[in-house]
């Protein structure tokens, strides 16, 4: 009850004139930012410090201005996913294995429309999980060790392998692959480099977006240079400008379970939004592609791994509000944001600024709410971008990716990796490998050798510290049973499309 | 003649004008955090970007430039080759810089730039959980020196970085010899340490008191020392290391360098607009904020000093096997 | 299947010395398991796994023809060219090359390249320099910009 109240102080609060503005300003740069490939929520939140600084805002008006661009951008984040197979930021990776053939089967419209309302559902859940739930679940999240965020990471591997692909040995190597890039750098736990060649640049590694916006981005200039000039024009079309509402109902579960899946994992610190969505793609598919339509445009495909990525981003603002953890490179920023604002996140915030944060929290709502509504015009001014030809439209997204990687880290190298990695992509792609596992080989490989590594310290070297805590126990025994149900589904359909070709 | 004249001027407006508007942001004075935005750097350089011009100390605004790389290699090596001598730049740095050169990770030396000087200073800590058994740092020394690798510690540094370093110096001042047999597990921030602390998976956590001091008054941690030369305020129950009779103290500062080809005039200039931000209401206030400590040391005092950290830094790293 | 085989016998090599040079990373002291465990643990599974696609390649690949490998080729150059030119040239300048040369590459109206062109390098200019503040030199180092 004293929730609520204190909710319904925030609300009040929030809903002057100047923050309505603020919220609709910072909901419509958000979802600008996050559509552009190479931009996302950390560009987002970074690029607003100074101008919370210049137009003098107070704690909570701020606060609302960041709540709005970092939701927007994550909405912003599956556009580029859908209409153009190239993800805006990390966590949209997985949108584009089934909201890119959707656009190309000429249901963009639908898949806007769906990936929007499953992004509200996902991060109204997080959100509503978020008041309800965040001291206790903070105080859950302590208990998971190194250990156990290994036994986290493996279970995703595992899940992975469904994902995409035909050849089951494509789609391992390319995850290891990704693992193998995500070990290049300064070894942050014994400050030894690892395959720099002496090389500054490299010492923090590769990062993600960069790969991500080359892989991709560059990629598919390569693709697109294949093909005859008169294919090209005019591929994709658009049928009717309405989205359809059967198809959004049709994937309210999928919406649901990817959100609950999303949240658990962004309360996990340091799990975040793309593990979320990773989950929340790769059970769904296992739990509803009955007829193999994943991965060809199934709304589900879409529904699934948008409401988690949200859920995720939502689920990861509790271990940074009531433990101080950054789970993510974008609550990282956002941290940095609250400490200067003379908010210190941490054990005692919710005794000590209750109001502050159900100001953030409330905040946080009417920022999805606005989302929503301003969706769906966007839908339309963004969906005609398919009618413009390629030729006019891939250098434009070319520069915009260019400048996105170069505006932030001012590195003409990293503007060089890009470029290598999209001739990396161009030639996987040719070998049938599928790059998503790449990307989270890449996303996720650094944290599953640091957790190990910490979690054999801890133990002196007895790898039984694996097994040892009744979390990754349970971990693993899913992670089995899971890969048991996906052996069991794929006979189950091989028998059945054997039997229909002796029908037919 | 004199149409030529009026003509040759117009002509001089519109391309001053038009230089004006275009060089404007080379020009500009300009702070690198040679990280990603978020955490200390970055707060550095946004900070006393915008207090130098709440001041009127610079011109316009000063444009924050991130360039991770390295631990702060990269911007190191540019400044040093392309930028020595722009007086418009100035670099966010800290003891963590200062312990990479030590140990050569960066491509020159600390006489490759001039050095500012230091604003504040965050205060290295030794925490353990509240239901330790630890209950000072004579106890965990002679846990240690009884069997070095008995306890977990842990910080967010690598290993030989400062939290590392600072831990290691604290027990050979409290006559632990063993110290390669101490185990260190490095976690990505002091927040993330702590939470592996109070869930049992570490034993004494090494790190800055700003970031966790929260734990500290919530009651799940308690400290055990404290690596500053008087007792922090916040924190008055806490007995200092020098008190338990572990002379030695850990500061974290935060400071600025320029490059080294920058004129004494415009050196002087920066160190004496450094000064009046130190002892503004501004950078008080927003220090404390922080979980800084408010200490200044400027010009040739800090040169020295600089010095003397990384030599002592490179003595203590090659004592403890990081560096040969 | 023979280019199959032989881009996956250069996966397994660039596994191999990637294996190789990992278990020589070390420690002095303080980690257990230390830098080198990790990428052996990843460098095996990946020799092994592209070793498998040398000797059972599954399925082939199309490669374009000669005209296309030129356009691809062309585009790549391009992007370089725009990498390395960025900041001697300045944003407008580097941009409106890229857009203008990319266009035409990918088979659009020389005109029309030239005049996107235009128009788009300074519209990306004011959006990213002017309204979103991040820094982007208008004029590149070789006008003392």
């Amino acid at each position: 009850m004293e929730t609520l109240s204190l909710l319904a102080s925030g609300f009040t609060v929030a809903l002057t004139p100047l923050n309505l503005s603020l919220l609709f300003a910072g909901c419509f740069v958000g979802t600008l930012i996050g559509a552009m490939p190479g931009l996302g929520p950390v560009n987002g939140v970074a690029i607003l410090i100074p101008l919370t600084f210049a137009f003098g805002l107070d704690a909570t008006s701020s606060l609302i201005l960041l709540s709005a661009v970092y939701f927007g951008t994550m909405y912003g984040g599956r556009i580029s996913s859908i209409l153009l197979n190239i993800p805006g930021d990390e966590p949209a990776v997985m949108t584009t294995l089934d909201g890119y053939p959707m656009a190309q089967k000429g249901q963009a419209v639908d898949a806007l429309a769906l990936s929007g309302v499953a992004s509200f559902v996902g991060a109204t859940i997080a959100v509503i999980g978020l008041s309800l739930f965040a001291p206790l679940l903070a105080r859950a999240a302590i208990h998971f060790g190194p250990a156990d965020y290994f036994a986290l990471y493996i279970m995703a591997f595992a899940t992975i392998g469904g994902v995409a692909g035909v050849d089951p040995r494509k789609t391992l190597l390319s995850a290891l692959i990704g693992l193998m890039i995500a070990t290049v750098g300064l070894d942050p736990i014994s400050g030894v480099p690892r395959y720099t060649g002496g090389n500054f640049h490299i010492y923090d590694g590769i990062e993600p977006i960069v790969a991500l916006v080359g892989l991709f981005a560059i990629s598919e200039i390569l693709m697109l240079l294949e093909k005859h000039i008169k294919d090209r024009v005019g591929a994709i079309r658009v049928d009717g400008w309405m989205p359809s509402l059967s198809t959004i109902l049709s994937t309210k579960w999928a919406m649901v379970r990817g959100s609950l899946i999303g949240f658990i994992a962004g309360v996990l610190p340091g799990a975040g939004a793309s593990l979320g969505s990773v989950m929340s793609y790769s059970i769904e598919k296992q739990a509803s592609d009955k007829d193999g339509t994943f991965g060809q445009g199934d709304p589900r495909g879409v529904a699934a791994p948008e409401a988690g990525n949200n859920a995720a981003s939502g689920g990861a603002l509790i271990p940074m509000l009531s433990l101080g953890v950054p789970g993510s490179g974008t609550t990282a920023v956002m941290l940095a944001m609250l400490i200067s604002l003379n908010v210190q996140p941490g054990p005692l915030l919710f005794e000590r600024q209750p109001d502050l944060v159900w100001g953030l929290v409330a905040s946080l709502y009417m920022a999805n709410v606005t989302l929503l509504i301003l969706n769906i015009p966007l839908i339309g001014i963004f969906t005609r971008l398919m009618a413009v030809p390629t030729w006019a439209l891939m250098p434009i997204v070319a520069a915009v990716s260019f400048v996105g990687v170069f505006s932030i880290s001012n590195s003409v190298f990293d503007l060089e990796v890009m470029i290598a990695f999209g001739v990396i992509g161009y030639i996987l792609r040719k070998m049938d490998i599928s790059l998503v596992p790449l990307v989270l080989g890449l996303l996720l490989g650094g944290d599953m050798e640091r957790n190990l590594r910490r979690a054999m310290s801890i133990s002196d070297g007895d790898w039984s510290i694996l097994l040892q805590s009744w979390i990754s126990i349970t971990l693993y025994v899913l992670t089995l049973a899971f890969l048991a149900l996906s052996v069991w589904l794929a006979m189950r359909s091989n028998k059945r499309g054997k039997s229909r070709r002796f029908e037919a | 003649m004199r149409v030529a004249a009026i003509w040759t001027s117009k002509l001089g407006m519109i391309s001053a004008g038009f230089m004006a508007f275009a060089a404007l942001p080379a020009d500009a004075t300009e702070c690198i955090a040679p990280s990603n935005p978020g955490g200390g750097w970055d707060f550095t350089c946004r900070t006393i970007g915008r207090i130098l011009t709440e001041l009127d100390l610079v011109d316009g605004n000063v444009q924050v430039t991130n360039m991770p790389g390295g631990v702060g290699a990269v911007t190191y090596a540019m400044v040093a080759s392309e930028r020595s001598d722009d007086a418009d730049l100035i670099v966010a740095t800290s003891t963590v810089g200062i312990t990479q050169i030590a140990q050569g990770k960066y491509p020159a030396g600390v006489d490759a730039m001039r050095w500012l000087g230091m604003l504040g200073a965050d205060v290295g800590v030794v925490a353990v959980a509240a239901d330790s058994e630890i209950q000072s740092m004579a106890d965990l020394n002679e846990a240690l020196k009884a069997d070095p690798s008995s306890l977990t510690t842990a910080g967010s540094s690598s290993i030989g970085g400062w939290d590392h370093i600072r831990l290691l110096i604290a027990a050979r001042e409290g006559g632990v010899e063993d110290l390669p047999a101490i185990r260190w597990v490095q976690f990505d921030g002091g927040t993330d340490a702590v939470t592996q602390l109070i869930g049992g998976q570490v034993d004494v956590v090494s790190t800055d008191i700003s970031e966790i001091g929260g734990f500290v008054e919530s009651g799940d941690i308690r400290l055990l020392g404290v690596m500053s030369d008087e007792r922090i305020p916040a924190f008055s129950d806490a007995p200092t290391m020098i008190e338990q009779g572990i002379e030695m103290t850990g500061y974290n500062w935060r400071g600025l360098y320029t490059g080294g080809d920058v004129s004494d005039d415009a050196y002087n200039t920066w160190v004496s607009n450094l000064e009046t931000l130190y002892n503004s209401e501004n950078w008080q206030t927003a220090a404390v904020e922080f979980g800084l400590v408010p200490i200044w040391r400027g010009g040739d005092d800090f040169e020295a000093y600089i010095r003397e950290q990384e030599k002592v830094t490179a003595d203590i790293s090659r004592d403890i096997g990081v560096i040969q | 299947m023979t280019s199959t085989r032989l881009l996956a016998a250069v996966i397994f090599v660039i596994a191999a010395v990637y294996t190789w040079y990992g278990s020589t990373y070390s420690v002095a002291f303080g980690d257990v398991l230390g830098p080198s465990v990790f990428p052996v643990i990843v460098g095996i599974p990946a020799m092994l796994l592209s070793g498998s696609l040398v000797v059972f390649p599954g399925g082939g690949i199309d490669w374009p023809d000669r005209s296309h490998l030129f356009r691809q080729a062309a585009a790549i150059a391009v992007l370089l060219g725009y990498a390395w030119l960025l900041t001697p040239l300045g944003f407008p300048i580097a941009t409106f090359g890229l857009i203008a040369a990319l266009g035409a590459v990918l088979g659009g109206d020389p005109l029309k390249s030239v005049v996107l062109g235009v128009v788009m390098s300074l519209a990306l200019w004011v959006m990213f320099d002017q309204i979103l503040g991040l820094p982007l030199a208008f004029l590149g180092s070789i006008f003392g910009g």
